[in-house]
């Protein structure tokens, strides 16, 4: 049964009511509609002009979206960036995740010492400014510094080393790394919540039933997470689809070397504002977007009606 | 203080109807409970007189002042919650004057009214606690202390109890009844505890699916209960039925008998004609095992519960039901015997096949 | 019992190694940054002792940039931000959730766009609308973007909070005769304090580390947050070894400081809030 309005509400007076919910609901509807939706939807808008020499718009359709799959100048960077951005993602799914989700599993044994601590720290990077993260790896793996270099001459392994920041065959998943680095304590602190959400009689029970801890995580406590892991498999995809932070400071606008890095964060900066000789395009920037923000919304339509549907949740 | 009258009152939800033809009629300073299985409305109507949810149908007096469409607060009435409802981030002081604040109450009539409140509840040295430093007791004499404080004319309470564990509850209705006394206030009193109900009412409403299905003191319901769910309500073991048909009318009587009844005698009536169906009602303590009155039956013991005072034995009766008799003293039956059953005619009850009582003449 | 020990071991070994991962990179640049260039060079992995301390990084940073306007900056961004995120939101989550009137699941649904779609996509249109009001290199202009980023997260933590709250309170208000408003704020809101740890930590931080709209919405330094402030600090001092490990040991240095402080509180409120 629905619950009923208060006596009280329903009793209340049609211009009273209203009043009460201009109050509570407007400030929060206006700023968000204001500069967050509205944004959007102009930026959307935006993408079907174009812009003369005199800065005066006239509409186009579909015509940037055409240039910008078609036209070889903007094709080939947009596909670069593209393809460069499901690489980043895939590194974030292979790795982050996994390793979020079997931290979180070693935190949640019962009776371990110390999970407090250890969780403060794991999570520290998280808490930190992408551009810091990126600056501090940039310098801890440069040649000039050595000391990467010289940590892996200790255990042995100092032919392994190699400026892969700078090198156009590793940029892309090196930063990908780091930001695995920074963000892994995303997926291990949501996890983490859901395995506290595990009653502790199952886990007592399987243990009765002669399981041991490895696989009481494998068979009992990951099938209840699943959830929590598509949660944070669309939280990733929508994260990495919009990143810009790490490779701007990195890598700059340009995204080195030779674009190797560049994904549709920093070609949307770039086609948006410009950068050395190439002139700001805020239409072909509004279509980047827009194409960006149609990506997003796959992604989350696909979590939403496909993933989240087919899992169950468990009500304990 | 004031009365309070209900007039045809209903309250549906859709097509749900949850209340229907309420009437009610409350003196003033009497203490009312409202009992009856969960689901039968009776915390919906407390809602209703207290103004947090709207009838659908009729109207709600208090004194002579008519309330529908009245806010809570200005029907002078103050309502104790099943949870208590203590502000958390409030000390005991500030939970007990915040609603005052609002009513326009003096500061020095505020303190003069909290500390008469205190004092009756042995509040004193708890006023300046926070919530969450109470016990459940001490939290719900606190709930009670601010319904004091507003000086309603009508009290409403929800299931006060239901959150304190055993002991406490038997305190506490205590001192609900010793309140009643000291304040002569007019309380409406939701539970769905029959022995609460019981000992603290003048009179209880027994509410089954929407509907009153009898007003009466606690004994008359005991006594005469007026329909077969009141009598399967009121009494703890439920009373035992006996589906069961008058046979023949003989010498002004009756006699009734049924798969599961060896006899049973009652002077004949309108209502009890030649072939009519009635139903038998015995209560398990008025069973008395080998002794038959003026109703007998029979039935094989198959567990005995024993309680100390007395015991209870659950009989296999020849229509393969299951029937209750109380056992007193010291000597129990034990599983497999085989008992006669007998009861006074003062003791049975009979309805008919509509579920009313059938009166039966026992003198 | 001997096997178990072994596997208690094996999971702290592990545990010690990742968390070594995890801070080494930092250590490795607080610590240098207070070293002379000599040594951060020489010996990077050895801590700062007599002879290779300096301060001489910190200096240069002090001096070449506004380090304290940038702070201030950010400061004022963040704090003003989420003040804002955490009222409107309170007011919007409990209008939504105790008055529901036609409309309202829309009007959820319509703010819950927030949680999953980023504002960074209107960049274009915020920007021309930025400029057109003339709120462009302002920290209004970040702090309106900022809580419109912010609201649907918090609306949506906090409407779960508040349906967790007994329903008899606010009925027990009414009784008392408290006017709606008056039960929003001084019933209901003093009871969304430990919800408030958790919103505070989904707004605080993506707002201090942002770097994209001060890039795109503030030009001067009298209006650059720290994380631009710092970016484009490292980026003119890019060889200037000294400075640089002194410029990121100050913006790690505080949030660090911020999240020891108040890790207890904030890992429950992330771990509560990621129940749903």
């Amino acid at each position: 049964m629905a619950e009923q309005l208060s006596q009280v509400v329903a009793s209340m007076p049609r211009g009273r009511f209203l009043a009460l919910m201009a109050l509570f609901l407007g400030p929060a509807v206006a700023i968000y509609t204001l500069f967050s939706i509205y944004p959007l939807i102009a930026t959307i808008s935006l993408s079907t002009y174009t812009t003369d020499n005199a800065g005066a718009y006239s509409f186009v359709g579909l015509a940037n979206f055409v240039t910008l799959l078609t036209d070889a100048v903007w094709s080939k960077p947009f596909w670069n960036a593209a393809l460069n951005n499901l690489i980043f993602f895939a590194v974030h799914m292979a790795v982050q995740n996994p390793i979020g989700i079997a931290l979180a599993g070693l935190l949640s044994l019962s009776g371990l010492k110390l999970k407090g601590l250890y969780r403060t720290i794991i999570f520290l990077p998280t808490m930190l400014s992408v551009v810091i993260v990126g600056f501090s790896w940039n310098l801890i793996l440069s040649p000039l510094w050595g000391v990467s270099e010289g940590a892996l001459k200790t255990v042995g392994l100092g032919s392994w080393f190699a400026p892969w920041l700078g090198l156009s065959s590793t940029a892309l998943v090196t930063l990908a790394l780091i930001s695995v680095w920074q963000f892994v304590g995303i997926p291990m602190m949501l996890i983490y919540a859901a395995l506290l959400n595990i009653p502790e009689e199952l886990i007592d029970a399987a243990r009765v039933d002669g399981l041991g801890d490895f696989r009481i995580f494998w068979y009992i406590k990951l099938p209840l997470v699943l959830p929590t892991i598509g949660l944070i498999s669309i939280l990733t995809f929508v994260g990495n689809f919009n990143a810009f932070d790490l490779i701007y400071s990195v890598k700059g606008a340009l995204a080195g070397p030779n674009f190797s890095a560049d994904i549709l964060g920093t070609f949307f900066y770039r086609t948006f504002f410009g950068f050395q000789l190439q002139l700001g395009n805020p239409t072909m920037g509004a279509a980047v977007a827009t194409v960006m923000f149609f990506i997003i919304l796959v992604g989350v339509c696909l979590y939403l009606f496909v993933v989240q549907r087919r899992l169950r949740r468990y009500a304990f | 203080m004031a009365t309070l009258s209900i007039k045809n009152l209903a309250k549906h939800y859709g097509e749900t109807r949850v209340l229907s033809g309420i009437e009610l009629a409350v003196e003033d300073g009497e203490f009312v409970v409202l009992v009856g299985p969960s689901g039968c409305g009776k915390s919906t109507l407390l809602r209703m007189i207290a103004g947090l949810d709207a009838p659908t149908l009729g109207d709600i007096s208090i004194g002579d002042r008519m309330v529908n469409g009245l806010a809570p607060a200005e029907r002078k009435i103050a309502m104790v919650f099943q949870s208590y409802a203590l502000y958390p981030h409030m000390n005991v002081r500030k939970n007990m004057t915040f609603g005052l604040k609002f009513t326009g109450v003096e500061r020095q009539e505020m303190d003069r009214r909290v500390a008469e409140a205190a004092r009756m509840l042995q509040l004193e040295p708890l006023l300046e606690r926070q919530p969450r430093d109470l016990s459940g007791g001490q939290r719900q004499r606190v709930a009670i202390g601010r319904a004091i404080v507003r000086e309603p004319d009508v009290f409403l309470f929800d299931e006060p109890l239901s959150n304190l564990d055993a002991a406490l509850r038997v305190s506490t209705r205590v001192e609900i009844a010793r309140l009643h006394r000291l304040l002569r206030a007019t309380m409406i009193y939701v539970t769905h505890d029959q022995i609460e109900a019981m000992t603290l009412a003048d009179r209880i409403v027994v509410m089954n699916q929407g509907r009153i299905e009898q007003v009466g003191k606690p004994l008359d319901l005991y006594y005469t209960p007026a329909n077969l769910f009141v009598a399967g309500f009121i009494g703890s073991p439920a009373m035992n039925f006996f589906k069961s048909k008058v046979e023949r009318i003989a010498d002004g009587r009756a006699h009734i008998a049924g798969p599961a009844v060896e006899t049973f005698v009652a002077p004949a009536s309108a209502a009890l004609g030649q072939g009519a169906s009635v139903t038998i009602g015995v209560r398990p303590e008025h069973l008395d095992i080998g002794a038959p009155g003026a109703f007998a039956a029979k039935g094989t013991v198959e567990l005995v519960e024993r309680l100390g005072e007395s015991s209870f034995a659950y009989i296999r009766r020849a229509d393969e039901q299951m029937m209750v008799a109380e056992v007193r003293g010291r000597q129990t039956p034990s599983a497999g015997d085989t008992l006669s059953l007998g009861a006074d005619l003062a003791d049975v009850h009979l309805f008919d096949e509509a579920g009313r009582r059938i009166e039966v003449a026992t003198a | 019992m001997l096997k178990q020990r072994a596997q208690s071991v094996g999971v702290h070994v592990i545990l010690i190694a990742y968390s070594l991962l995890a801070v080494g990179p930092i250590l490795l640049v607080v610590m240098n940054s207070f070293k002379a260039r000599r040594a951060i060079f020489g010996a990077p992995l050895a801590p700062p002792n007599p002879t290779s301390f300096s301060l001489v990084g910190y200096a240069k940073v002090f001096n070449a940039s506004h380090v304290g306007t940038y702070f201030t900056n950010s400061l004022i961004v963040t704090l003003v931000s989420m003040g804002l995120v955490l009222l409107f939101g309170a007011m919007a989550a409990w209008a939504l959730t105790e008055y529901r009137f036609r409309g309202s699941t829309a009007l959820a649904l319509f703010l819950s766009i927030g949680i999953m779609v980023p504002i960074r996509l209107g960049s274009v249109a915020i920007l021309r609308m930025m400029r057109e009001a003339g709120l462009n290199d302002t920290l209004t202009a970040l702090i309106l973007v900022y809580v419109a980023q912010g609201l649907p997260l918090a609306i949506f933590i906090l409407s779960e909070f508040i349906q967790q709250i007994p329903k008899d309170l606010r009925d027990a208000a009414r009784c008392d005769g408290v006017p709606e408003t008056r039960i929003f704020f001084e019933v209901i809101a003093p009871l969304l304090r430990p919800a408030i740890a958790t919103v505070a930590i989904f707004t605080i931080v993506p707002i201090w580390n942002d770097l994209w709209f001060p890039l795109i919405l503030t030009s001067s330094d009298t209006t650059h947050t720290i994380t631009l402030g710092v970016q484009q600090f490292l980026g003119e001092y890019i060889t200037d070894w000294n400075s640089v490990l002194a410029a990121l040991s100050m913006a790690i240095l505080p949030i660090v400081a911020i999240y020891v402080i108040f890790s207890r509180q904030l890992i429950a409120g992330l771990t509560a809030g990621a129940v749903k």
